[in-house]
């Protein structure tokens, strides 16, 4: 199944190039619809101007027909003979020039409600009318408050003429323009007053082309514009931004390098967008690879330091009881390294049936160079004992190979002891280490003072001198390295040889192995969450007899 | 953490140090050493405020001892009791001079 789509709708109503582009054609019909209304507004106002002066050239013309001073006369003396004949011109100027009707009127000048016809003519034919016409003497009410006002102007304020625009008709009365002028007798004052009804039916039908022509071509316009800009725009603005959307998206899909979108834009806003897209993109996927890279790394190295620490556990006998078939003699080691590898170590084996030999070493420095360090020193001082050699000989000829090629000035501190089985007599020489725990039967735990050589490694030549010392049975020997005296507690106290001794002379008859773990808790309870900072090494003797 | 105060006059240098000299503050010691040992031939190494020393720091002391053998003279003054037991466990007291 495919992904659901968002609709049309949905998607235009979301993008942004859309949007953009519908609010410019909005705005563009606005302004066509506005333009068209302003337009038509003032071809109205210049047609009714043209029209209105027109009908009164054709008005004030007709005037010339009429003699203003017999007006009265006619009222009173019914269709006389001139009467007739000032119709006739009438009749015949209104057929010449299509006016709907003609009429010649004196309005009752007390308050202009009312008027008496003269002439009037009607001319049905020219707008479709059925106007009838009105008698000589026919009387009737002004029909608005307009016409009044405009009569007076006429005759009081001697107004050159009126227009009374009827647009909004109904029914047989049809849109019509109503022009009124004075007819003067001969000393110039208003008579009566000639009107003629046109019909504007010329307006209406020059106005709908007019606004045809006007709406067609601005929206033709608006159209064309709209297209040019939505085109303009989806080149210029949407695509390039659509196109880093898309690889912005892509990217956080994929997290691979994609097609470099380059300068896509000569606006510095989105050419640089995608400019730090491109950059950006490449710096991450770099960044990812150095990541996998410096993993895989880390993962082949950890294997590494895996199987060197199995290999280093493995160089030193760590199998416990360790002589089980030995009744004279108890023995119990740990090395603890700070990393995966130590610089530390201790060994032990029988020489021969009556000779054990105790080593217990540490390198200066940690890690994997000690650890190298270590386990060569570790087979050199071990063969050397298996020959026979005396303590000090040992340490001597080892210090002498080491010194050799020791570039890096490493060196390591060493304590080597031989203990007779059979009488508990003790040889041993100590090449710069610890001062060993040594306990006497019904006795405690007390560091030995013994005679200190140089460190193996750091100068040749050195002599190591050599001293005994007698076990008696119920005797242990307690050697350690420097990790379990200072061992450091979060805020800087080492624990020191004091807590060492405190905590062998809990339980001082105790078994080997429960001396070093009297001390591993120790240590432990005084560090708290700190760090182990150096390899720990640990080794107690227990002389039986 | 620990401080390295260089005072130097001719070929004459005393560097005077103060904290723990450590696996972590000896890099930092060999380092400041190698950079201003050439030409010196009397060079002291002040342990007043020097509150600990690994064996890490013991070996920049035996590096430094064996060139210093080779252009001059080298020598450590004001050593504490602590350093002082670390120094003689270790048999550095047989090579180097203290004073």
């Amino acid at each position: 199944m495919q992904d659901k789509k968002p609709g049309f709708i949905a998607r235009m109503r979301s993008s942004m190039a859309a949007n953009i582009i519908g609010a410019i054609v909005m705005i563009l019909c606005v302004l066509g619809v506005l333009t068209s209304a302003i337009s038509l507004a003032s071809f109205t106002e210049a047609f009714k101007k043209e029209y209105s002066t027109t009908t009164y050239h054709i008005a004030d013309t007709a005037t010339t027909l009429i003699n203003g001073d017999h007006l009265e006369a006619y009222l009173e003396g019914g269709e006389s003979e001139e009467y007739l004949r000032t119709r006739r011109f009438l009749e015949n100027y209104c057929k010449k020039i299509s006016v709907s009707i003609i009429y010649v009127i004196m309005v009752d000048r007390s308050d202009y409600g009312s008027f008496t016809s003269i002439f009037n003519h009607v001319n049905n034919s020219v707008d479709n009318t059925s106007y009838t016409e009105w008698e000589l003497g026919y009387k009737r009410a002004t029909s608005d408050e307009e016409y009044r006002r405009k009569y007076k102007a006429i005759y009081e304020e001697g107004a050159l003429y009126e227009t009374i625009y009827s647009t909004n008709t109904t029914g047989n009365i049809h849109p019509h323009i109503t022009t009124i002028v004075p007819v003067k007798d001969t000393a110039g004052d208003v008579a009566g007053l000639l009107c003629i009804q046109r019909p504007i039916r010329e307006l209406r039908d020059a106005r709908r082309p007019y606004l045809l022509t006007i709406a067609v071509s601005t929206f033709m316009v608006a159209l064309l514009a709209s297209m040019l800009f939505a085109f303009y725009f989806r080149s210029r603005y949407a695509m390039p931004i659509v196109r880093v959307s898309d690889e912005a998206t892509r990217f956080a899909k994929e997290n691979t390098k994609g097609e470099p979108l380059g300068r896509i834009s000569r606006f510095a806003e989105i050419g640089n967008l995608a400019v730090s897209i491109d950059t950006m993109e490449t710096d991450m996927v770099n960044h990812i690879e150095e990541l996998m890279r410096a993993t895989a790394e880390k993962g082949r190295i950890d294997t590494e330091l895996s199987l060197a620490n199995t290999i280093q556990e493995n160089s030193i006998p760590n199998e416990f009881p360790a002589f089980p078939d030995r009744s004279e003699f108890d023995i119990y080691a740990a090395m603890t390294p700070a990393r995966a590898v130590g610089g530390d170590f201790y060994n032990f084996f029988l020489i021969d049936d009556d000779h054990l030999a105790i080593i217990i070493g540490d390198v200066s420095g940690k890690g994997i160079p000690a650890a190298l360090f270590m386990m060569v020193t570790n087979i050199l001082i071990s063969d050397r004992t298996q020959l026979g050699k005396t303590p000090h000989e040992i340490l001597a000829e080892v210090n002498d190979i080491i010194c050799v090629r020791n570039t890096a000035e490493m060196f390591v501190t060493v304590w080597l002891g031989i203990l007779e089985i059979s009488t508990g007599k003790l040889t041993a020489a100590n090449a710069g280490h610890e001062y060993p725990a040594v306990k006497d039967p019904d006795g405690s735990y007390e560091l030995f003072m013994d005679r200190h050589g140089f460190v193996i490694g750091g100068m040749d030549s050195v002599t190591y001198q050599e001293y005994e010392m007698h076990l008696e049975p119920g005797s242990r020997l307690f050697l350690y390295t420097d990790g379990v005296p200072e061992a450091t507690a979060s805020d800087g106290r080492m624990f020191g040889t004091d807590r060492m001794l405190a905590a062998l002379n809990r339980d001082p008859e105790g078994p080997p192995e429960t001396a070093l773990k009297n001390v591993r808790a120790a240590v432990d309870g005084f560090v708290q969450d700190a760090e182990q900072f150096d390899d720990l090494t640990m080794l107690c003797l227990e002389y039986k007899g | 953490m620990l401080n390295i105060n260089k005072v130097a006059e001719n070929e004459t240098m005393v560097f005077e140090l103060e904290g723990r000299l450590d696996t972590v503050t000896a890099p930092e010691l060999e380092e400041a050493l190698k950079e201003s040992l050439e030409g010196v031939t009397q060079l002291t190494l002040d342990f007043e405020k020097l509150e600990y020393i690994s064996s890490a720091g013991l070996r920049v002391l035996l590096a430094t001892q064996k060139q210093m053998s080779e252009q001059g003279e080298m020598k450590v003054v004001h050593v504490n009791e602590s350093i002082m037991e670390i120094l003689e466990v270790t048999g550095f007291t047989e090579i180097l001079t203290i004073e």
